[in-house]
């Protein structure tokens, strides 16, 4: 008993460290924790600068906006403009009904769906702004409408879940 | 008898708003404290129905001259493509350089100018432009009547 309850092994010995193992096993990744959706510095830009650049492309065709999100994501790569986010917001689906000729009923003719793509851009230099936007018209695909604007908080917000409970709660405290 | 009714009135009232603000502030607090959440994209997530289905397509098998021939029209392919992007960038290149002179030129002109030049416009944002059509709209087309109704899923947290 006394022998088997002995682990003692001296530092000094050579039988140091004997019954080690884990540095054997393949390293553990630590577990990923989820992280919490926080809303990034929005940049002003100084007044040779841009700030934080949204170029958002919205279209009922999906291959031809996410190529052509791809498209402006490698440019910017290759011009060496620093990309923030690249990111697709929500779908939206649209049920478009006529009015027949004889009769009053509405009829369905088609169920559309609303494709949008965004990438953020930080630091763009104010006379590289116009050769940019001049390459991406050229380029622009059938279909696709573009929109260069500022990053603002709300178009952050648009993309987070609503949660009625918590407003109806703030607006009966106030 | 008339002096207690008010007085309980009162202790009562103030007593129970008092615990109904601070419950509402607890539940206030419990959902602030989760993150709020991104919305899911539904362009991300296959519907089901085309991962359940076991239909496999059978291709004929190519010929020889068939695929060298498709070889090589994908080298021609290539070979155009990397034309049209080294245009592209040389293109820009002579973009950026034509700018750089014409900045200098003006520098040389007037200070002030140069200065107002390198200023950040702020009329540029925000910027709108629909793409080219396969087939712009007709003149005289009557579209019949009808409406567009938002059917878009509405998430909650």
């Amino acid at each position: 008993d006394a022998l088997l309850g002995c682990h003692r092994s001296y530092r000094s010995r050579p039988t140091h460290g004997i019954g080690k193992f884990k540095y054997l096993l393949p390293k553990e990744v630590p577990k990923k924790r989820k992280e919490k959706v926080q809303m990034k510095e929005i940049s002003a830009g100084t007044e040779y600068q841009y700030g934080d650049v949204n170029i958002q492309m919205t279209s009922y065709d999906l291959c031809l906006v996410e190529h052509f999100a791809q498209y402006v994501h490698r440019l910017c790569n290759r011009l060496s403009i620093r990309v923030n986010e690249s990111y697709a917001m929500p779908t939206k689906t649209n049920e478009v009904l006529f009015l027949e000729e004889r009769g009053s009923k509405m009829q369905l003719d088609a169920v559309l769906t609303t494709h949008q793509r965004v990438v953020q851009i930080r630091g763009l230099s104010s006379t590289f702004a116009p050769i940019l936007l001049e390459i991406i018209q050229s380029n622009q695909p059938e279909g696709v409408h573009l929109l260069v604007k500022q990053h603002t908080e709300a178009d952050f917000k648009s993309r987070l879940k609503s949660r009625p409970e918590l407003e109806e709660l703030l607006a009966q405290m106030s | 008898p008339c002096r207690a009714q008010p007085k309980k009135k009162k202790k009562v009232d103030v007593k129970k708003e008092q615990a109904q603000k601070e419950r509402m502030k607890k539940k206030i607090k419990k959902l602030e404290k989760a993150a709020p959440e991104l919305i899911p994209i539904e362009d991300f997530i296959t519907p089901l129905k085309y991962s359940e289905s076991n239909r496999v397509r059978s291709l004929p098998a190519l010929s020889p001259e068939e695929s060298e021939k498709r070889v090589l029209l994908l080298k021609k392919w290539c070979l155009f493509k990397q034309k049209q992007d080294e245009a592209e960038k040389k293109a820009i290149k002579a973009l950026v350089e034509s700018q750089q002179e014409a900045l200098k030129e003006l520098r040389l002109e007037s200070e002030e100018l140069y200065e107002a030049a390198i200023r950040r416009d702020e009329g540029l944002f925000p910027f709108e432009r629909d793409g080219p059509s396969y087939t712009p709209p007709l003149p005289g087309y009557d579209p019949p009547e009808g409406k567009c109704i938002d059917i878009t899923k509405v998430y909650t947290q």
